[in-house]
């Protein structure tokens, strides 16, 4: 696993691509979010600052998609998935490897987009960083978990692209609202509403199961 | 006498509803070269996959590997090297970064070590620090050797080693292979090359749409006997028929 | 070699589920004819809400389907499941024509719900629980189908479409609380235990049920068999092109 992972890592250390195009994405979310919905104190600003946590999960779900989709193009370029697959022992851990990575890539565009956002809407996200930090890393773990398997999945489909949001969507609802209502409340109230929290780790737990059981059967041939 | 190898009894391979392999029973003894030749489409990338482990035969018994670990996939993947037609490498690892991870992933204990050991003995320190992409298919092909031998497998299996090789470098792939051939291990290798296999071959299997004949030596060590099998299987190939189960 | 080409086992028996499908299809047919009729009679004689107006009869319609869309996918995953663990293709048939015939119901449920919601609250859509939660029932089906459709190689869709299904599966609770913590529970008529419902109710409802189930039964009994008769010309025809000497597959 955790060779899968420095590999993922190392390949990504050298191209950039992944994490250059999830970041830029972030960043045009942030800007297109500031023109489409002013928050400042004028008119309709307090609604804006209201919907700022979703408009953020929505920034981030979508960057995690961009990312996905790249996961697992690297690996068909001479078969390389073939030559993973080969190794013996339980291919869960392959799917951890690239998991993690792709976690890691995620959480470093949370960072960068978190920062942009609270810059564009003058939210003071530092008292609440840790808790913050917290929700992110839960909600990524949700996005990048099931992400990962659908990502094998639709790399082998045609209209590769579009397939894995169409997958993803419906399934990530309640990481998204999980994330969304954690981070609102975090926000407006200063502490992290407990079912949000609750929900958030359930759907983690219950997406790494069967990512890693499923994954040996999007291996197989 | 060592347990055989590979040992099949009514291997089978459908897609949908096409047959790639009929059932076919086979038995490579340990140290055995067995060349699979046929045509395009005949079927030898099927079966050397399923021997690698990476796919699922649909019916049949398939034990690889002579410690009696062959019945488990997961294990079985242990004694076995493959070489794809495809090379395997990441094209933006250098071909030393790929053979470390391939160490890693078969659990090699000192991957890094093996890596160079594995580098020199292929004669390819001058380029480990090359990126596989931009390797020629030569030199690609002997980092994808090292690549399937970093965990020192009993069985090798190649599929279509020889094509797209200059006369220069088939000449030394095989060389390598009757090299490691002579040092003990199983080989089944795929190829179109008759030549070649009339060579190298211990025996043959004839694969054609499905079909399969099992060559004895005399007839895999000629060229000409080779060609004259080939001909007529590629004309009538249901009438192929040696070890194929009734 | 004078011996005849080995013949496969493309002569299959017919599968058991299949035979199973097969001789359901005609008293299925029939039973739902009979629920359809009394189902029908009882809804027309039924009384009208007191409060909802006629609209309300929606009710003997938009419940039953509910029933039979969520005991389509959680068949669909069932199908998928058991696809893995024993690769009988079978199984993978089952999965798609659970799949196929709970799609239906799930639009007809959601083409029942602003119906009646219009009806009775004005608006034709409402955020609440139910209708959110089967708006993404509805969207999971369809990204079912579309995996299945865009991927090459029966074997590989098959494998793939289950593993999208049991995730499907597994995400219904999940979303069901996800939807309840963002505040959905608001609108939707409560609950219709046997107490709730008015006098007179409880029949048309129970025939509604049944008959959907019913309706549910007979094409899915239906499109299995399609399914079989399918793979099974699929089978005859590349046994016959093999033997005549073309390729049967492509590397």
């Amino acid at each position: 696993m955790w060779a899968v992972l420095w590999k993922d890592l190392l390949i990504e250390w050298r191209s950039r691509d992944r994490v250059l195009a999830m970041g830029v994405f972030a960043l045009l979310v942030v800007v297109i979010f500031h023109f489409a919905a002013p928050a400042g104190p004028a008119a309709g600003g307090e609604a804006t600052r209201e919907h700022l946590p979703g408009l953020l999960w929505v920034a981030y779900v979508f960057a995690a998609i961009l990312g996905l989709n790249r996961a697992f193009a690297l690996e068909l370029e001479n078969e390389a998935l073939s030559g993973l697959a080969l190794a013996p022992g339980e291919r869960g851990w392959i799917y951890l490897g690239k998991a993690a990575a792709s976690l890691v890539l995620l959480v470093a565009v949370q960072a960068l987009a978190a920062l942009a956002f609270a810059l564009a809407f003058d939210l003071d996200l530092v008292p609440v960083l840790l808790p913050f930090s917290g929700i992110a890393l839960l909600g990524a773990l949700g996005l990048a978990s099931i992400g990962t398997l659908f990502s094998a999945v639709a790399v082998r489909t045609s209209y590769r692209e579009v397939m894995l949001p169409l997958l993803l969507l419906p399934l990530l609802v309640p990481v998204l609202l999980g994330a969304v209502r954690a981070t609102h409340g975090l926000l407006a109230e200063g502490t992290v509403p407990a079912d949000a929290l609750r929900l958030l780790a359930v759907t983690d737990a219950v997406f790494l199961i069967v990512s890693f059981l499923g994954f040996e059967y999007v291996l197989d041939e | 006498m060592s347990p055989p190898a590979i040992v099949a009894r009514g291997l089978e391979k459908r897609f949908g509803a096409a047959v790639a392999l009929r059932p076919l029973d086979l038995e490579v003894a340990a140290g055995e070269l067995v060349v699979v030749l046929g045509p395009n489409g005949a079927g030898k990338t099927t079966l050397l996959r399923m021997l690698a482990g990476l796919s699922r035969p649909s019916a049949g018994h398939l034990e690889v590997g002579a410690d009696g670990s062959g019945g488990d996939r997961r294990a079985r993947r242990r004694g076995v090297g493959l070489v794809a037609h495809a090379s395997l490498l990441y094209p933006a690892l250098t071909a030393r970064e790929n053979l470390v991870l391939a160490g890693r992933l078969f659990g090699v204990p000192d991957a890094e070590g093996r890596a160079d050991a594995l580098l020199a003995e292929a004669e390819l320190e001058a380029c480990a620090s090359q990126r596989a992409g931009a390797l020629s298919r030569g030199l690609a092909q002997r980092v994808a050797i090292a690549r399937a031998l970093v965990h020192d497998p009993p069985i090798l299996l190649l599929d279509e080693p020889f094509s797209g090789l200059d006369p220069r470098a088939a000449e030394a792939l095989e060389a390598r292979l009757a090299g490691l051939h002579r040092a003990g291990r199983t080989i089944v290798a795929s190829t179109h090359d008759l030549e070649r296999a009339a060579s190298l071959a211990d025996r043959a299997l004839l694969l054609v749409r499905g079909f399969a004949a099992l060559l004895p030596r005399e007839v895999a060590r000629s060229r000409a006997a080779l060609e004259e099998r080939y001909r007529n299987g590629l004309a009538s190939p249901p009438r192929l028929a040696v070890g194929v189960r009734p | 070699m004078s011996t005849p080409p080995p013949t496969l086992s493309t002569e299959a028996p017919e599968d058991g589920l299949e035979r199973l499908a097969r001789r359901a299809v005609a008293p299925t047919g029939w039973l739902l004819l009979a629920c359809a009729i009394v189902w029908g009679l009882l809804v027309v004689q039924a009384p009208e809400d007191a409060v909802q107006g006629i609209v309300q009869k929606i009710l003997y319609v938009h419940p039953p389907c509910a029933f039979a869309a969520y005991l389509g996918f959680f068949l669909t995953a069932l199908g998928g499941a058991v696809y893995l663990a024993r690769r009988d293709p079978a199984w993978d048939r089952f999965a798609i024509s659970a799949a196929e015939v709970g799609v239906l119901f799930c639009a007809l449920l959601l083409a029942t719900g602003p119906i009646w919601g219009k009806g009775t609250w004005g608006r034709w859509w409402t955020w609440d629980l139910r209708l959110t939660l089967s708006l993404l029932l509805f969207l999971v089906y369809v990204a079912y189908l579309l995996l299945r459709s865009f991927t090459e190689g029966d074997e590989r869709t098959a494998r793939f479409a289950a593993v999208y299904g049991i995730a499907g599966l597994a995400v219904i609770p999940l979303n069901y609380f996800a939807i309840d913590l963002a505040g959905g529970r608001a609108l939707h008529p409560e609950n219709l235990g046997g107490d709730s419902l008015g006098e007179g109710m409880g029949w048309p409802f129970l025939a509604g049920v049944v008959t959907c189930l019913v309706a549910f039964g007979h094409l899915f009994a239906r499109r299995l068999e399609v399914a079989g008769l399918r793979d099974r010309r699929a089978r005859e025809a590349a046994e016959a092109a093999a033997a005549a000497g073309e390729p049967a597959w492509d590397t």
